[in-house]
């Protein structure tokens, strides 16, 4: 049981950093940014670039982050608004264009072999029945604490209760005197940064390669719709969600159906799982799980 | 308007070319597909080494036909739809009558039928699987396929009073070939298999895969994957508390090719033997020119390849096809660095010498 | 070098029906489907499974374009109450669930391995592949897809789907039913991609899961928007350009002499630079969709 809790948490925290950014950018551009998952590889690689030169681990993070960020605003200044101004449908296929050509200036510098931050291996902690590795531990609480940050930051701040105001209706958040330009590069600058720790994690805890971005889109995607795109904590949930349910898939032990003993899901049907669940909560929950908004009939 | 600029920078640059493949006469050109790029790029380069080192052997000895030996290295990208193109592009546009290649059998296979569908000689130098048979006429390996790998395993594991293992290897026609046959072996000792799982390449993390195979509580874990996938398993296998019971590698360099050696401490397994009767010099030479030991022993399969290959088409007496097929069947017995190479009547290599190894902080003889 | 020019017109046809297929559902319908690839995809691997069993090819096509409608009829009932954006991302999880199975179901598809040895369509006596021929076969299949798709754009049908695209309420209250059309839109498209996923099974002789890969619908995408998203000529051009970048940059690795990860990431690189460019200089494409004027 401690073991599935586990391997739940760490998971979630996989995928959670990154779908919340996703989440909190949503609302404000209204398109899905394919791109921003390419952010998560950026963060990752940029933290080993400063930790290669030399600086220590959390300060290369911080680094990396706030580079992301800016990274992030200025796409979003300089591309995303001058594509907006053409459509939804448009702006996505040019975080499409984005994404290919991070892709290649990455691929290009540091070629495609995967890379780790450092050469030795972190050593098992036994808790219990369970093993979990100090990587994993960092990763888990990392992740959850700044969701908790986040929510404190959106909730309980002035500066949150202008975003979530601007996330639900611009222009009048704009005449109540919420300066709209900047509220909107921070929320941006915010969804980098939170991707390029997502990226970092996910790159502690596995390896550090040119497909880091790819292999999140779907899951991540999953699990910002599931909690519904707008909806910062509803993506968190959502990445819980689907954590449970692919650990659930491979973890139950269908042996009793054959009658022998360990017969189990292949592995490689796992994102399947998520994807089902996903498919399933569009049919019935359109606008994701959480979704509290009145439409017209 | 755009496009006729692109049509034009095309034209220029196919002309170019043809210009370039016009003066390259002098030379007898061979092809090959390798893994230059994904999880087998480290065997990929070792594989490139071997056949450098196999054309200036050739070279120092007066060429092929009395001309230079030139080999056309492509990427497979380790796919096989990029490596289908590269073999295209070396069968029709650099015209070479022989293609060597690749490493992994889902690869090898494909390529194979391709090249010899039309009319030119495969030869393949790194892949084991048994479905390698039944590319066809016209293709040969210089590497012993995994019937003989599995049963060497088989034997050595159960000899080790190691009576109930899980097996892991990659879900592709190596992994499977690989993996029947053990399990085969295994079983008919006496053996007991509890768990075999074959993983999809690719992937970032396998810990649901290890996971899966230690619920049913093995002794041993007999394992087979590719360089960087190996390194990702052995890591998490170490994570997980895992590398505590005994790890046989099927290919050991290949597995621990790019693994951190903490990971990897302790593991044996088995290799093909890579120091026949011409080994030593090759291992020499390898020293020589890029200042380190063999990376793996699958540079010495690509060398041998090169080398029969040449001295086939000396045989043959002109850089044809059909006229490679036939004297490639009568080059053999040829004494390579692999040891001696003869091949059965499907063309395939009828020995092959297996090394007992361990890990200890590298590959060596048990 | 006559050859590798023939291969790159051959996989140039076959795109290019890709990109008409998606053309009628994206550029015309508005539907905005990432998940396109898994029509070709069932289309190519329907056709590599019924010849391996040994029936021939034109039985393979045809259970291919069943399957493939049947996909598209899933995809387009999903997309019933489905926002836009949802349902690009839903189709998105649709084509890679296709591939996960694809992946693991050996029995049938061959798992990771794929199916090898699909015939050629057209034997010269040697038993090679006849290219000529195959090429002829394909620019045919263009030819008619491209009369087909003008025809349909030109019709009835082309200018309810337009209406749809543009102003659902109009087309609504003029009497349209717009999941019947958006039905009929995705399963048409899905038609088309099918023969040119089956064509492709047959040209390589190869079909692998990595053929419904999400990068390689991003490809198709890529050539549509170029050559121009809403014009049937713009975006059989964009295809032949695409696709001639693609094939262009391993002879630039021969020639600069520039490692295989630096040609991958030039390749992309540039296909990016140029979508990117065309978005924002030139949104409607290099041969932008034709507006009639109203007279």
């Amino acid at each position: 049981m401690l073991q599935f809790i586990v391997d739940v948490l760490i998971r979630t925290s996989d995928i959670m950093l990154v779908a919340v950014g996703l989440s909190v950018v949503y609302s404000l551009v209204k398109f899905p940014n394919i791109a921003h998952v390419q952010y998560a590889m950026l963060g990752a690689f940029g933290t080993l670039a400063l930790n290669r030169t030399g600086l220590p681990f959390s300060l290369a993070l911080i680094g990396a982050c706030i580079a992301t960020g800016v990274v992030a605003v200025l796409l979003n200044v300089l591309v995303f608004k001058r594509l907006l101004r053409s459509g939804s449908s448009i702006a996505m296929i040019g975080s499409l264009a984005i994404s290919m050509i991070l892709i290649a200036v990455v691929l290009g510098i540091a070629g495609s072999r995967p890379f780790r931050y450092s050469s030795g291996l972190s050593s098992p902690i036994t808790l219990g029945s369970t093993i979990i590795s100090v990587d994993q531990i960092t990763s888990i609480a990392c992740g959850f604490g700044c969701v908790a940050l986040l929510a404190v930051l959106l909730f309980k701040t002035g500066v949150g209760r202008s975003m979530r105001a601007m996330s639900s209706n611009p222009a009048l958040a704009a005449a109540t005197g919420v300066d709209g330009a900047r509220v909107v590069n921070g929320i941006t600058f915010l969804s980098g940064a939170l991707a390029a720790l997502g990226g970092t994690m996910l790159g502690l805890t596995e390896s550090v390669h040119v497909g880091l971005g790819t292999n999140l889109l779907l899951p991540v995607f999953a699990a910002a719709i599931l909690g519904g795109l707008g909806n910062p904590l509803g993506a968190a949930a959502g990445a819980l969600l689907i954590s449970v349910s692919e650990t659930l898939v491979t973890n139950l032990d269908f042996g009793w159906l054959f009658g022998t003993t360990d017969v189990y899901v292949p592995v490689t049907y796992i994102s399947a799982a998520s994807f089902v669940i996903l498919l399933v909560a569009l049919l019935f929950r359109p606008y994701g799980i959480f979704d509290r908004e009145v439409r017209r009939v | 308007m755009k496009f006729a600029k692109e049509l034009c920078i095309s034209a220029v640059a196919s002309a170019l070319l043809s210009i370039a493949t016009a003066s390259a006469a002098q030379t007898v050109s061979l092809g090959a597909v390798l893994p230059l790029t994904g999880a087998s790029a480290s065997v990929g380069d070792d594989q490139r080494r071997g056949i450098e080192l196999a054309v200036e052997q050739v070279n120092a000895h007066n060429g092929v036909l009395g001309q230079k030996l030139q080999v056309v290295v492509e990427d497979s990208g380790g796919n096989a739809a990029t490596a289908l193109s590269s073999a295209r592009k070396l069968v029709s546009v650099n015209k070479v009558p022989v293609v060597l290649g690749e490493f992994s059998s889902g690869i090898t296979i494909p390529v194979g039928e391709y090249v010899v569908q039309q009319g030119d000689v495969h030869i393949n130098i790194g892949s084991s699987s048994p479905a390698i048979r039944k590319i066809g006429e016209g293709s040969f390996s210089v590497i012993g396929l995994d019937d003989l790998s599995a049963r060497f395993a088989a034997g050595d594991v159960f000899a080790q009073s190691l009576k109930d293992v899980a097996f892991i290897a990659p879900n592709n026609s190596y992994g499977q070939g690989v993996a029947s046959e053990f399990k085969k072996r295994f079983e008919s000792l006496g053996g007991k298999v509890s768990s075999v799982v074959l993983y999809s390449e690719g992937q970032s993390t396998y810990r649901r895969e290890l996971q899966q195979m230690s619920r049913s509580s093995p002794q041993a874990y007999v394992y087979s994957a590719y360089g960087q996938e190996a390194a990702t398993i052995n890591r998490e296998a170490y994570e997980l508390g895992l590398s505590k019971k005994k790890w046989y590698g099927i290919y050991l360099t290949m597995c621990t090719s790019d693994t951190v050696p903490q990971a990897a401490q302790g593991q044996e397994g088995l290799e093909v033997a890579s120091i026949g009767a011409g080994g030593k010099t090759y291992e020499q030479a390898y020293r020589e020119k890029y200042k380190e030991a063999p990376k793996s022993s699958f540079g010495s399969y690509a060398y041998d390849g090169v080398m029969v290959a040449a001295a086939a088409i000396n045989k043959a007496g002109a850089a044809d096809p059909a006229k490679i097929r036939a004297a490639m069947k009568t080059v053999v017995p040829y004494n390579g660095a692999t040891g001696t190479i003869a091949f059965d009547d499907a063309g395939q290599r009828k020995e092959q010498p297996y090394d007992k190894v361990k890990f200890d902080t590298k590959v060596v003889a048990r | 070098m006559y050859s590798f020019l023939l291969h790159v017109a051959t996989l140039s046809c076959i795109y290019a029906l890709f990109g008409l297929a998606l053309n009628l559902q994206a550029g015309f319908a508005g539907l905005l489907n990432f998940g396109f690839v898994a029509f070709a995809g069932v289309g190519a691997y329907a056709s590599a499974i019924t010849s391996s069993h040994g029936y021939p090819a034109p039985i393979g096509i045809l259970f291919g374009v069943v399957a493939a409608m049947v996909v598209g009829f899933f995809m387009a009932r999903l997309g019933r109450n489905l926002a836009s954006d949802y349902w690009a991302i839903a189709t998105l999880a649709v084509a890679e669930l296709i591939r996960t199975v694809a992946l693991n179901e050996n029995w049938l598809t061959g798992g990771a391995q794929g199916i090898s040895g699909v015939p050629a369509l057209f034997r010269s006596a040697s038993g090679v592949q006849n290219d000529p021929a195959f090429f002829l076969l394909a620019l045919a299949m263009v030819a008619i897809a491209l009369f087909a798709c003008v025809r349909l754009s030109r019709g009835r049908f082309g200018r309810a789907i337009r209406l749809m695209r543009e102003e659902p309420a109009l087309a609504t209250s003029l009497g349209y039913q717009l999941v019947p059309l958006k039905v009929k839109a995705t399963v048409t498209s899905a038609a088309i991609a099918s023969v040119g996923g089956s064509l492709l099974a047959h040209y390589m002789s190869f079909v692998g899961p990595d053929y419904m890969l999400a990068s390689e619908t991003f490809v198709i995408w890529t050539m549509v928007m170029i050559g121009g998203l809403g014009n049937n000529f713009g975006v059989v051009l964009g295809a032949l350009l695409v696709e001639a970048i693609y094939s262009a940059v391993p002879f630039a690795k021969d020639y600069l002499n520039i490692s295989s990860d630096i040609a991958g990431a030039v390749r992309l690189g540039t296909i990016g630079v140029v979508l990117l460019g065309c978005l924002l200089v030139r949104p409607g494409g290099l041969l932008p969709e034709k507006i009639r004027s109203a007279t």
